[in-house]
């Protein structure tokens, strides 16, 4: 039973550092994003969610980890849905950068940890990395890709899915109890 | 002199004939001339006259804004989810009515029998407070 429970705090560990790992890369770089950058950023960033909420649909049973899965899965598609809108309107094309580059290397890593874990293990780590990622991506969308954008539309479009990255951090933890 | 009567005869006329239609019945019963809103159908609309016992929420930033609310019994209240995402109300308890999903500028009314705790049941943290004096 105590191996049982190290492990699950072992992977979660592994996870939320991984989670923690790629976000403050992004916070260390210098180089003010442009609004193609920040729209690739933003698409990146739900689309990565997306994927995490896929692997907890296959592989959770529990209620509340699925029906958190569902909303992550449809609210991030919508915000995507509206950043693609937005661009398209804008005639601004997503660019990769280094931001968009360090998201994906650390969902990779993520994912393969998210895989690799059954049961309530698996249901630990998902939500616990959910918290990770939610906080962070706060805290990028907050203090870099706001401030650093310059299209007003683009700012307001963040600034609407900030109040929705808290919410979704608040159910989040509330799920994350049953865990502990 | 006989148009001067015939004029003041229609003018008095007139005016007992808008006194007796507006006199017909008391304001309840008048009300009910007053289709009222399905509480069952996301984008109905109530058509009661401004300011008869109708009220507001509107779903904006991820919250019920007001988030609690003093209504009368038969009042209606009226949502309208102004989020970029799909939100729905859903009493708290016993999920007594429910919208249904409300997407973005989507509105959804109820006519209020009894107090009650609601949520959206997709962001289970969003709550809001309906209050029967």
């Amino acid at each position: 039973m105590k191996i049982k429970q190290s492990i699950a705090m072992l992977s979660t560990f592994a996870i939320v550092c991984g989670a923690l790992l790629c976000m403050p890369a992004i916070g260390q770089t210098n180089t003010k994003l442009t609004d193609p950058e920040i729209a690739s950023v933003a698409v990146t960033a739900n689309q990565i969610d997306i994927e995490y909420a896929q692997i907890a649909k296959k592989k959770s049973t529990n209620a509340d980890v699925l029906k958190f899965a569902e909303t992550m899965a449809k609210d991030h598609q919508s915000v995507i849905n509206q950043a693609v809108a937005l661009a398209k309107k804008l005639g601004v094309t997503p660019k990769n950068n280094a931001t968009t580059k360090s998201f994906l290397a650390g969902a990779v890593k993520t994912k393969a940890i998210l895989n690799s874990k059954k049961g309530n293990v698996f249901n630990k780590a998902y939500i616990d990395n959910e918290v990770a990622y939610h906080k962070a991506a706060i805290n990028e969308v907050e203090n870099v890709l706001i401030p650093d954008a310059t299209n007003s539309e683009l700012k307001s479009l963040l600034q609407s899915a900030l109040p929705l990255f808290k919410t979704h951090l608040a159910h989040a933890e509330m799920v994350q109890k049953e865990f502990k | 002199m006989n148009k001067d009567l015939k004029r003041g005869g229609m003018i008095l006329g007139s005016i007992l004939l808008l006194f007796f239609t507006y006199s017909c019945g008391t304001p309840e019963q008048r009300a009910i001339n007053v289709p009222e809103p399905d509480s069952t159908v996301a984008n109905a609309r109530p058509t009661h006259p401004a300011g008869t016992g109708l009220h507001f929420v509107e779903i904006k930033d991820m919250k019920f804004q007001p988030e609690s609310l003093s209504v009368k019994k038969g009042d209606t209240v009226m949502w309208t989810n102004h989020d970029i995402v799909t939100h729905d109300v859903t009493e708290e308890k016993s999920k007594a009515w429910t919208s249904g999903p409300l997407a973005p500028g989507q509105s959804w009314s109820l006519v209020v029998t009894k107090s009650a705790d609601y949520y959206c049941s997709i962001h289970l943290v969003m709550k809001g407070k309906l209050t029967v004096q």
